[in-house]
């Protein structure tokens, strides 16, 4: 489990990784980068680096904080993963999905 | 905040009936505990076991929740030994999965013969955990809901029906 001084790159991530932490789900933050996209020599030429992935869950992760009419791009990242590694499980969590599992109420009666 | 109901009595009550006749079939010869987890499932887990049609027996959990202590704990434990016997956990609401899967490690770990999950409300959208749900009594969108136990800081929880929220709570 990566320490509270792990770099991250915006407050939900680090939200997330306190919530996790409470349900003592082991984590890790970023530790792999896939080949997305490829070149005609079949070289890879862009990366998707999701947030978090959880082994227990065998689950991949990622945050977006941005505004849904600015999601295309990481939209895109992850139908690219899922098409390219269909054995990899991955999560997107909008930014109205972050609100929701961090709200007050919410919170208090998670299941 | 609240209008038409989403779920109303009549359509719980029906729901309610059809796996209280489920639980019964499954368990038939056998002495089920059902333990709830508490507090918004306990309409639900009151109704549900006087729709059951064999002998059961009853006990209630509940735990801290995320913001309240360093880590997720049973803040009330059963009050039976359940070693060799068959547990239903009965929620109200099953989200990220994340508090079930808890209870149900714990659970695990004093040796049930089985354990089974039973959700009045699946709402799979955030789903962390992969819990695999037995009896579920409504699929929900990403909506708030409240009424028949479940709250909204506190209020709606003694209405009959379940209604969507018109706001997500911040």
């Amino acid at each position: 489990m990566a320490s509270s001084r792990s770099p991250f790159a915006h407050a939900s991530e680090a939200e997330l990784a306190r919530l996790l932490d409470f349900y003592g789900i082991p984590w890790q933050y970023e530790p792999r980068s896939f080949p997305i996209a490829w070149d005609e020599r079949r070289r890879p030429v862009e990366f998707f680096t999701p947030d978090f992935y959880l082994p227990e869950y065998d689950l991949y992760i990622e945050l977006t904080v941005a505004k849904p009419i600015r999601n295309t791009r990481k939209n895109r990242k992850v139908r690219l993963l899922r098409d390219s590694h269909p054995h990899v499980n991955v999560k997107l969590f909008t930014k109205r999905d972050v609100e929701r599992l961090f709200s007050r109420a919410a919170r208090a009666r998670a299941s | 905040m609240i209008g038409e109901p989403l779920f109303d009595a009549a359509t719980i009550r029906a729901r309610v009936r059809d796996l209280g006749a489920e639980i019964s079939r499954d368990y038939a010869g056998t002495l089920p505990i059902f333990v709830g987890l508490l507090s918004a499932a306990a309409p639900f887990l009151a109704d549900l076991t006087r729709a059951v049609t064999i002998p059961c027996e009853l006990d209630v959990i509940s735990v801290n929740r995320f913001g309240q202590g360093d880590g997720i704990a049973f803040q009330k434990d059963l009050a039976c030994d359940i070693a060799g016997r068959h547990v239903i956990l009965v929620d109200d609401t099953i989200d990220t999965g994340l508090t079930l899967h808890y209870a149900r490690k714990v659970l695990l770990g004093r040796g049930p013969a089985s354990l089974a999950v039973c959700t009045l409300l699946d709402r799979p959208h955030r789903r962390i955990a992969d819990i695999e749900i037995r009896y579920r009594g409504f699929e929900l969108p990403d909506v708030y809901v409240v009424g028949y136990g479940l709250d909204y800081l506190g209020r709606y929880r003694e209405l009959p029906a379940l209604y969507a929220h018109g706001t997500w709570p911040a």
